[in-house]
């Protein structure tokens, strides 16, 4: 999995690519981590190119949040595709991690 | 192919680079059977993978289990066998999804959402997870 990112100064737009998944959800976890150390508490990622997420992908995402919500921030996400959206439905996630249609849906009033 | 069952089977070690094979095995079934509404794929591959990532991260001695699947695809229903040569346990099964903010352990109950039946057994020193989804059952709220 690949990813890349797009820091406009007010907000990080990250995107992976590919699965995230027991493989690679902890390089995305530590990646989302270093920008929160970094002082970026404002995430959009952008899952439009993540094409299947486990549990493991999932449980990043929820790091990601928790992480951005104690600095003051968020971590939201944006243009998922249909097997994200089960998911994060089935496991009744998509109360807490609403998927946005757009990132400039999910960067409303940042 | 309707009316027949058609069988798809995978064999190798349960690392974390195999569980493309696993996806790739689905996406053979799924391309040879046009029929099947992805949404039942998708959801079928989702728990599968979960149960496999189980395999992979609890399965001892690490690195060296070797495991088997096999897919069904039925008229009515997917179904997958998969064996493998881990250590002896009891799965935790029957257990809630945890809280909105736990960063772990919905795989097994994601699993047990999607399949309508999922068994587990040690058979000849082999770990055997049996897992049916029946076809034409997608909830309406995840319709696509």
């Amino acid at each position: 999995m690949t990813y890349t990112e797009n820091d406009n100064g007010t907000y990080v737009v990250f995107v992976p690519e590919g699965k995230f998944n027991l493989v690679t959800a902890p390089l995305m976890k530590d990646r989302i981590d270093e920008l929160l150390k970094d002082g970026k508490a404002n995430v959009v990622v952008d899952l439009h190119a993540v094409d299947f997420i486990d549990s493991s992908g999932l449980g990043a995402l929820i790091g990601g949040l928790k992480g951005a919500r104690q600095q003051g921030g968020d971590l939201r996400i944006a243009d998922a595709a249909d097997q994200v959206r089960a998911v994060l439905k089935l496991t009744n996630l998509d109360r807490i991690l609403t998927p946005f249609a757009t990132v400039e849906e999910a960067t409303n009033g940042w | 192919m309707a009316g027949e069952t058609s069988e798809y089977t995978l064999s190798g070690f349960a690392v974390p680079d195999q569980l493309d094979a696993v996806h790739e095995l689905l996406g053979r079934a799924a391309a040879e059977h046009p029929e099947l509404d992805p949404m039942d794929v998708m959801l079928f591959e989702t728990a599968l993978i979960e149960i496999a990532n189980n395999v992979v991260e609890h399965g001892r001695p690490e690195g060296e289990v070797h495991w088997t699947f096999t897919v069904r695809v039925m008229p009515d229903q997917i179904e997958a066998d998969l064996k493998d040569s881990g250590q002896p346990f009891t799965p935790k099964t029957g257990e809630a999804m945890p809280g909105d903010d736990a960063e772990g352990g919905r795989g097994l109950s994601m699993a047990e959402m999607i399949f309508d039946k999922i068994e587990f057994s040690r058979d000849e020193n082999l770990n055997h997870w049996r897992m049916v989804r029946r076809l034409g059952q997608v909830p309406e709220e995840l319709q696509i």
